[in-house]
């Protein structure tokens, strides 16, 4: 019940705070549009036959559903770095020492705060995906008894995702970098535009250390290839894996960084 | 009761001692403070810019951890049982910041009151109510950036006072504000100690708010405690000096004379004006009494008589004065 409270309070926040004008719903359409269009444009003049080299890897002749879930699932992701990046803002308005002030629980607030603000800066993405599956006539190799589950694995991964990044912008104010980490690289490495096993090895290593990775290849498999949970049980085991690191570190470095501001009251710097 | 007993905060700061070096040096913010707090009293504590001041309120309202020594709040160690020593302090700072400005007031107090775990009907009469108390409640539905500074200090009590602390911390709670909102500022402090038993610790840059408000206070120097005590006796203690200023007619040498031995610890200028003589009486003690029975005695009128009183100012200055001598 008090999480719940707590998601309300801060899905209310955001909306209020960082969807206070419409042009920012169509920021939220147009980017990853664009994102999406000039990806696929960037095939059309290569070899998509199925004696390409990319045919070893996708269903050449579905590249549009290939590209569309990968920054379906990408969007979800990004989207909480970008609501992370807003921590500067809490800190710099004094209000994130104010959370701090309360007894409210840490952890509860980091999650809250990431699902408070994945839907809103999703949804519209997620329609004009659909929107593209019906015009295109692709809607007929979606397996959609399996959209539900796909979304709520690929939901649930953000939000964790998302946790963890809001705990490492608490925990530093110069974490700007992740920016540039988790804008292009892992839109290139996550297997978004290209397959995965496309990559060389060094390629593959990197891959591995974005959840993304393993979150997109899920999806695909549930959506495109309408596998089910059983077959994949390999799979979620090792994205259950990723996510369960992910969290444990997410709860240290949440420990961490509130003993680091009390011993250095460094929430205040920015 | 709040008791805080040796507190003492050290920071770790980087200097910069080259293009790419760092040296890193200890600064003691905070050194060996005691002070206590009640339910329902106001205490001061004020200092010089860099005193420690904002270091002692977040330790006090857990924000920070002490280096050294204890926080005991109604029985709770601050650091140890820090969630529930949330529960009972607030803190208000002055300024603009420490609101969410897209939102409204009452969105603003909302989150936070959720915080807090408040909900429901709970909530919302808590909001309608703590509105009421500061005056905003027709400005409820607008969003903070259109609030005035006053306004916005005013709904900072507010989210102050949203989970009904006990003990609540102002920061310098009238910085920059006009001398009605600030008025109505100190009445409202005032209330919530006397009315509401919230023990209050104060800081600020305006010391007649200071004498006004406070049933206590502590001067902090460098992290030290140096002076504690009710406003008027820090006064009395550090200035012990009253200034009479008495207009009469025209004194003869020998009233002046008279007058002077009257009064024989006390500094004594006689100026001429055009009605008369002015008397400026700088005394150890209050002289009026002294001054009116020589002049009864000598058959002397007084045209007028004023008696400054040594204000904390005058205490805060004096103490300055003695530190850089």
């Amino acid at each position: 019940m008090r999480c719940m409270s707590i998601l309300w309070a801060e899905a209310v926040k955001s909306h209020q705070h960082n969807f206070h004008n419409k042009l920012v719903y169509f920021s939220l359409l147009i980017w990853p549009a664009l994102l999406f269009v000039t990806s696929y444009y960037s095939f059309k003049p290569f070899n998509l036959s199925a004696t390409g080299p990319l045919s070893a890897y996708i269903e050449t002749d579905q590249i549009i559903l290939f590209l569309l879930t990968g920054y379906l699932a990408y969007i979800f992701f990004w989207s909480l770095v970008q609501s992370a990046w807003n921590m500067s803002y809490e800190r710099q308005a004094g209000t994130l020492e104010l959370i701090f002030l309360t007894p409210v629980s840490r952890i509860t607030v980091m999650y809250a705060r990431a699902a408070g603000n994945l839907f809103e800066a999703v949804w519209l993405f997620t329609l004009f995906t659909l929107l593209v599956l019906l015009t295109t006539g692709q809607a007929d190799h979606i397996h959609w008894a399996n959209v539900p589950i796909a979304l709520l694995f690929l939901s649930i991964s953000a939000i964790v995702w998302g946790g963890f990044l809001n705990i490492v912008f608490l925990f530093s104010r110069d974490a700007g970098i992740l920016f540039t980490i988790f804008e292009e690289p892992m839109q290139f490495f996550s297997g978004v535009r290209i397959p995965v096993l496309a990559f060389p090895v060094w390629g593959k290593v990197i891959a591995f250390f974005f959840p993304l990775t393993y979150v997109l290849d899920i999806f695909r498999k549930l959506i495109l290839d309408g596998a089910g949970l059983l077959q994949l049980i390999d799979q979620f085991l090792m994205l259950a894996g990723v996510l369960a690191i992910l969290f444990t570190v997410s709860v240290l470095l949440l420990k961490k960084a509130e003993h680091h501001a009390k011993e250095t009251g460094n929430m205040v710097l920015f | 009761m709040i008791e805080a007993k040796g507190l003492k905060k050290t920071y770790t700061i980087s200097k910069k001692a080259g293009f790419l070096r760092k040296e890193k040096q200890k600064v003691k913010a905070v050194d060996g403070i005691d002070l206590t707090i009640s339910e329902g009293e106001i205490v001061g504590l004020l200092g010089l810019n860099g005193a420690g001041k904002t270091t002692t309120i977040k330790m006090l309202c857990t924000l920070l951890n002490p280096t050294a020594g204890t926080i005991s709040v109604d029985g709770l160690d601050a650091v140890c049982d820090a969630m529930a020593v949330k529960g009972l302090v607030n803190m208000i700072a002055g300024g603009e910041r420490m609101l969410y400005w897209r939102l409204t007031g009452a969105e603003n107090l909302r989150y936070f009151g959720k915080l807090y775990g408040l909900h429901g009907l709970e909530l919302e009469e808590k909001i309608s109510s703590l509105l009421s108390q500061v005056g905003l409640s027709e400005v409820s539905d607008t969003p903070v950036e259109l609030y005035s500074k006053g306004m916005k200090q005013r709904l900072q009590i507010a989210r102050g006072l949203i989970n009904d602390p006990r003990y609540l911390f102002l920061d310098e709670p009238t910085l920059g504000l006009d001398v009605p909102v600030a008025k109505q500022l100190r009445e409202t402090v005032k209330n919530l100690a006397k009315e509401q038993q919230k023990g209050i610790l104060l800081t600020s840059h305006y010391l007649e708010e200071v004498e006004e408000l406070c049933d206590r206070v502590y001067i902090i120097e460098k992290g030290k405690i140096v002076l504690h005590d009710t406003p008027q006796k820090i006064t009395e203690t550090v200035v012990n000096e009253f200034h009479v200023s008495v207009e009469t007619r025209t004194l003869s040498a020998l009233e002046q004379s008279k007058l002077a031995k009257g009064l024989p610890s006390c500094k004594i200028q006689f100026l001429p004006s055009s009605d008369g003589t002015i008397l400026e009486i700088k005394a150890p003690f209050d002289p009026t009494s002294i001054i009116i029975a020589i002049c009864v005695e000598q058959k002397i009128s007084i045209q007028k008589l004023e008696l400054k009183r040594p204000r904390l100012e005058d205490a805060i200055l004096a103490l300055a004065k003695e530190k850089s001598a």
